[in-house]
């Protein structure tokens, strides 16, 4: 029996990226959504701007969603990575861009090349040789053409939108592709077994169903067997706030360590999303959280995505590409009947895979990092899982970023991130520490050259975004 | 060196901080001169001293005749040059592998370098096939590949620079002989300042509390010293065994086979661009045409058939007459637990033995070259290198062992004890979830790291029965009509595409590539 009917649970954000979604790639099949409580937090925190990643804008172009209706609706305005300012313990900033850092010489990787140039006296900051950083910095920039051959092919944007706009754009287009709206799920449900069949309504008529996804948060009264994070991510506090500002928005986004906790501003189009997060903020406004995930994301004829998933501290702005990314996912497995085991076995595969990257990024960046204060210094002495405490040894140790199936970041993100919480590594490459100096600097010369040549080929960033929202 | 007070708190002296100046392989063959090769290209100019101990008397194994694709990226780093190469070793060119009596007796599938089809509204062409072939339709998968249909040919040409061509949308390999390849690596590496040694190695000198190699003895009395040793000295494992004790992961119960009998022949007919395993009764035979011979060998289970049996089934089935009396080996499939250990890295069959059912052999040597050099060591050897690098080599390994199961294991053959021994075993629950996603809704498994990519799954899946029951409902979009109309326009462009590639005899003589 081919699946027919798909109940998605959250009319916040979540639910309605998986519902636009699954109705533009899964042919055949009728979608209702319901709405929840705490549907808004179907994401995570609930935030007034969320970041798209460069690789989520090829998974926006493939479900057919148009580039310039995001800019258009949503407040969208391109960034090319993170300023991050507190992380490292010699109080130095620091920036992670999309994209490339450098380039490598002959097979020598470039952040070897940086390793050796320091050992032997060379000031070098990364963020002068990734054109990200310097587009960033000096506010210039247009999207890369595809077949760009020259050092503007190493530039990667992402796109910040605004959620809620998002939210009624992704609405608008569900119910163009016919998704319709079944009012507010009681949170009740009627099984067979470990299948759900129906969900219950608040109007009174329960809605059938053969496929659930849960996009309503990590509350959701279907969680199942739950795995804690809390010794990791300890905070559990966050408010959030969308203000308008009338300057020129920023290329980047913004994450500062605070005492107790971060704050991020993620720029936007006339406005400004800010985020603090911490361990102690008290007050009406504020949202509590929990972070750690399911045992299982399918389980039967439930499909569990976003944070209803798996919530992480949301501190490296993951919290839509991740969602997108289980939306993503869902399409590619979509059941093709009933019995859905297989396509359960290998979601959950995959969507484990994704989560545990995703957590050794973050808790990398949470966990081991220089920023001050004793909240700080009792993160930097929690032991973390097996694997985590490895990408961090390994890198500290040699420089060497391992790399697992379901990365989000390559290697010079990595880097990126090591650099900005000051973990160096200890010892570079031996072969890289086998060149001459001067074969080095003149090559980061040479890289730097080419990088400045290729800034200086780029408009404001200002003139593109005034014609893009003309 | 006496270690006193707290070892973190000492300083590394600095000399131990450089990288290694000295390294010793151990053991010629494809696996030693490969290495030599390589490293003598990666570390020209430095100052490294590279040796290599080989003795005559020894011989190598020599029967990874037939390579991956990946073995042309190998060579183009190294600045190799392809007619000259293939004029020195008798090189032919390999579009995939033909498969005989796997999945049925009587059945005939190739596994061509290339994908099947092309995606029909984002949705890979599997699913359709699976849903053409459910509704009746009749054309084989192989019908939609080119590679495939040009090995039937004997047909090859290079793959066309246009990525939007079909032509361009297929791989290839080489099939040559080992013993020349070996050779003609070594004349490389040896101009490379590379110092070849002839002996046999008598006695292997260890530190006394670290049990690091510090040197071997010969049989002519020589001391040869080195910091990092590259143990290529076969299964015996002379170095990351003999010396270390490694220990080793024996898979012989996913894999039983544990000989082989090899014997090379005379050529006879059209030269084939691909490598032929044909399924026996306790194991499978080997066809590698080279331009020069044939070369044959039966890969089998010894507790199922007697030597005399074996080589008894191998000739039998040659294309011309043996050129050589028969020759046999002995292995144990599985992998070295640790194939980095101290200052040894194994690399070759000292590291693991998988059979050469994908011609994977040389590939993983190439594997092992890429990350030993990926992750060099100073002489100080830090033990996350090793680690990082037997986490890597660890699941390549894994991955084609899982690979190598499943041509055994989908099989509806139940003629022999041997087939229902294979047909009937538990397989690694890694393999067991990949097969199962593909035969209920035409689920490729993929990961980053594994050398088989999703076309290699799909052609083993569907050649030996393992086909999906129901597909992606996306396809669906696709009415079966048009569906139809599509693969039949795919499948008279892709045989038209074929027959325009010339024989690869002739070539071969074009590019000027033939060994005289």
């Amino acid at each position: 029996m081919p699946i027919e009917r798909v109940a998605i649970i959250g009319g916040g954000l979540c639910g309605w990226l998986a519902a636009s979604m699954l109705a533009r790639k899964v042919p055949d099949v009728q979608i209702i959504v319901l709405s929840a409580q705490g549907e808004e937090r179907g994401l995570g925190i609930a935030n007034g701007g969320e970041v798209l990643l460069p690789q989520d804008i090829e998974t926006v172009a493939a479900t057919g969603w148009r580039g310039g209706d995001l800019l258009k609706h949503c407040s969208a305005s391109f960034v090319l990575g993170t300023a991050m300012s507190g992380w490292r313990g010699d109080g130095m900033p620091a920036f992670v861009p999309f994209g490339e850092i450098g380039a490598p010489l002959g097979p020598v990787p470039f952040h070897q090349l940086v390793a050796v140039a320091r050992a032997r006296g060379h000031a070098v900051n990364i963020a002068n040789y990734a054109l990200g950083a310097l587009c960033a910095q000096s506010g210039r920039f247009a999207p890369p053409r595809g077949d760009d051959a020259s050092v503007l092919a190493t530039l990667a944007f992402g796109l910040t939108v605004d959620t809620g706009r998002l939210r009624d754009l992704l609405r608008a287009d569900a119910r163009r592709q016919g998704v319709t709206e079944a009012g507010m799920w009681t949170g009740g449900a009627d099984r067979e077994g470990t299948t759900i069949t129906a969900l219950h309504t608040a109007a009174g008529d329960g809605v059938d169903t053969d496929l659930i996804v849960d996009a309503s948060g990590a509350d959701s009264p279907l969680a199942g067997a739950f795995e804690g994070w809390a010794q990791w991510f300890p905070f559990d506090r966050a408010i959030t706030a969308l203000r308008p500002a009338r300057s020129v928005p920023p290329l980047y986004t913004d994450l500062a360590a605070l005492a107790d906790g971060w704050q991020a501003f993620v720029p936007l189009a006339g406005g400004v999303a800010e985020t603090v997060v911490s361990g102690s903020a008290q007050g009406p406004d504020v949202q509590s959280f929990r972070t750690g995930r399911q045992r299982r994301a399918w389980e039967g004829n439930l499909v569990r995505i976003g944070a209803a998933a798996a919530q992480h501290d949301p501190c490296a702005g993951l919290q839509l590409h991740l969602a997108l990314a289980d939306a993503a996912r869902l399409v590619a497995l979509f059941p093709a009947n009933r019995d859905c085991r297989a396509e359960a076995l290998e979601y959950d595969r995959q969507w484990r895979e994704t989560s545990d990257c995703a957590f050794d990024y973050t808790a990398l960046r949470l966990a081991r990092n220089g920023a001050a204060g004793p909240v700080w210094d009792a993160l930097r002495a929690t032991d973390l899982p097996e694997r985590t405490q490895y990408r961090h040894d390994l890198y500290a140790g040699t420089g060497r970023v391992v790399l697992h199936d379901g990365e989000v970041f390559e290697t010079p993100g990595w880097v990126a991130q090591f650099e900005a919480t000051g973990i160096l590594p200890q010892r570079a490459d031996a072969l890289a520490n086998a060149l001459p100096t001067q074969a080095i600097t003149a090559h980061l010369g040479k890289v730097r050259e080419a990088m400045l040549a290729g800034l200086g080929r780029l408009p404001p960033h200002a003139t593109l975004l005034a014609e893009m929202h003309a | 060196m006496a270690i006193t007070g707290n070892p973190s708190a000492t300083r590394q002296p600095e000399a131990d901080r450089g990288p290694v100046s000295s390294v010793v392989i151990v053991g010629g063959g494809t696996a030693g001169w490969m290495t030599a090769a390589a490293l003598s290209h990666r570390l020209a100019g430095l100052p490294v001293s590279i040796t290599l101990i080989e003795s005559e008397e020894i011989g190598t194994v020599g029967v990874g005749e037939a390579t991956v694709p990946h073995i042309r990226f190998f060579n183009a780093r190294l600045g190799i040059d392809e007619a000259d190469f293939m004029r020195k070793t008798s090189a032919t060119f390999k579009l995939g592998i033909e498969f005989r009596n796997w999945g049925r007796k009587g059945d005939s599938y190739i596994h061509p370098f290339g994908a099947f089809g092309e995606e029909i509204d984002g949705v890979a062409f599997h699913h359709h096939w699976a849903r053409f072939h459910r509704a009746g339709g009749r054309d084989p998968i192989e019908a939609f590949s080119v590679p495939v249909l040009a090995a039937r040919q004997d047909r090859f040409a290079h793959p066309a620079e246009d990525p939007d061509a079909v032509l361009s949308t297929y791989s290839y390999a080489y099939q040559f002989d080992a013993g020349r390849y070996a050779a003609y690596l070594r004349a490389y590496a040896e101009a490379r300042g590379v110092r070849r040694i002839e002996g046999r190695i008598i006695d292997v000198m260890q530190d006394g509390h670290g049990g690091a190699i510090e040197g071997v003895r010969l049989d002519n009395g020589a001391q040869i010293a080195g910091e990092l040793f590259v143990d290529c000295s076969g299964f015996r494992g002379l170095l990351i065994e003999q010396a270390l004790g490694t220990g080793y992961t024996d898979w012989s119960h996913w894999l039983p086979c544990n000989r082989a009998v090899a014997v090379p022949c005379q050529r006879a007919g059209e030269l084939s661009p691909y490598t032929r395993a044909t399924a026996l009764d306790a194991g499978w035979a080997w066809r590698i045409p080279l331009q020069h011979r044939t070369g044959n060998g039966h890969v089998y289970c010894s507790s199922h058939i007697s030597d005399d049996d074996a080589a008894a089934a191998l000739l039998a089935q040659l294309d011309g007459p043996a050129q050589a009396e028969p020759r046999f080996l002995r292995f144990l499939t599985g992998k070295r637990n640790r194939q980095w250990n101290r200052n040894v890295v194994a690399i070759g069959l000292s590291a693991g033995f998988l059979e050469p059912l994908e011609s994977t052999s040389i590939h993983l040597i190439q594997l092992g070259i890429g990350h030993l050099l990926d992750l060099w060591p100073a002489r100080d050897f830090d033990p996350l290198l090793a680690r990082e690098y037997n986490r890597l080599m660890d699941l390549e390994y894994e991955r084609v062992r899982d690979f190598l199961i499943l041509h055994y294991h989908a099989t509806e053959r139940d003629d022999t004890p041997f087939w229902n021994y294979v047909r009937t075993m538990a397989v690694p629950d890694s393999l067991a979830q990949r097969i199962a996603a593909f035969r209920e809704r035409g689920i490729v498994v993929n990961y980053r790291d594994g050398m088989f990519l999703d076309a290699s799954w799909i052609a083993v899946y569907m050649g030996q029965g393992v086909v999906p029951q129901a597909g992606d409902p996306r396809g669906q979009a696709v009415g079966d009509a048009s569906l139809f109309l599509r693969l039949a326009e795919m499948r008279d462009e892709y045989a038209r595409l074929a027959a325009t590639l010339p024989r690869q005899a002739s070539f071969i003589e074009r590019i000027g590539a033939n060994a005289h």
